[in-house]
């Protein structure tokens, strides 16, 4: 039995190119989804919400 | 011969006596225009169809309107067969071109299963084939990115085309729209027309309206990390479908 790679948290970024006045988000692994810019811009803010966050987090263990 | 392209090129072959035995188990035929449901989600059926021209589909209406492709249909597939045991079917199923089909009565199927061990055995093979696809569907939507997504279909649709003499192994016709191909993948279809981009400035494919051509097919096969296994094509065909 192979090793799940989906219980381990990526170290790839995914990628966002603009489309036809879409936002086209490719990756990590098997993500694949297109967001109007607003919703782009909201999900932007929140993942570095999140990031700061968990950066926060990960001092504290240490 | 409504049949010819039943198990075409398998490896588990149909022999001229038993190809025979399903000609004469058809009752009808039947011809559907693009879009036409043909069995409905939930309703009681007493007949099995085998698709014989055009390709179908097999959909489920998500709550909030939006339709999910679950399955897709090429001569020589019989696009219900699991009625016969179901009875109801738990999604719909639909023309998406206009298409011809051929009507297998329950009752005749029952007989074939009553008299004819081996054929009957061929049968379950060819629902046991839709369980494969439908397992490397899962895969595909879980597994690849957007671009590999797209180019894994486009190897499955030529080899399934290649086994019935539809595809020469490169170039072959597929209707559906960037849209349709959009829900096959999960994508939207700007995500599938940026992505039919990226394979054609990769030079691994082109797709200009229904036209699919394959510019090297060992390149996209590698792509998408497609392994033509789960199709249980005969040697020779599962060899062409990934250019060896």
């Amino acid at each position: 039995m192979t090793q799940n790679d989906k219980a381990e948290p990526r170290k790839d970024a995914g990628r966002a190119s603009a489309e036809n006045g879409v936002v086209v988000l490719d990756g990590p692994d098997g993500v694949a989804v297109t967001m109007t810019v607003e919703a782009a811009v909201l999900t932007a803010e929140s993942l570095q919400a999140a990031a700061e966050l968990a950066r926060t987090q990960r001092r504290i263990e240490k | 011969m409504l049949t010819l392209n039943v198990l075409r090129n398998n490896n588990l072959a149909i022999s001229s006596a038993e190809r025979d035995v399903l000609e004469k188990s058809i009752e009808r035929t039947r011809t559907l225009r693009s879009g036409q449901l043909a069995v409905r989600q939930g309703v009681e059926v007493e007949v099995s169809l085998l698709l014989v021209d055009g390709l179908m589909t097999r959909h489920i209406d998500t709550p909030d309107g939006q339709r999910h492709l679950v399955g897709l249909h090429v001569p020589g597939d019989f696009v219900d067969l699991h009625a016969y045991v179901l009875k109801k079917l738990d999604h719909d199923v639909a023309a998406l071109t206009e298409v011809r089909v051929a009507v297998f009565p329950h009752e005749t199927l029952e007989a074939i299963q009553a008299s004819n061990v081996r054929l009957t055995r061929r049968l379950w093979f060819v629902t046991l084939l839709d369980a494969a696809r439908e397992r490397q569907w899962i895969y595909r939507l879980a597994s690849l990115n957007a671009s590999q997504r797209v180019a894994h279909f486009l190897c499955e649709m030529n080899a399934r085309l290649l086994a019935i003499n539809a595809s020469d192994g490169h170039i072959y016709m597929l209707p559906m729209t960037q849209n349709e191909i959009g829900e096959v993948c999960s994508l939207t279809n700007v995500h599938v027309s940026r992505v039919l981009r990226q394979l054609r400035e990769s030079n691994l494919c082109n797709v200009r309206g229904s036209r699919v051509q394959i510019l090297d097919l060992g390149a996209l096969v590698s792509y998408a990390s497609f392994d033509p296994a789960y199709l249980f094509l005969n040697a020779e065909t599962a060899a062409r479908a990934v250019a060896t």
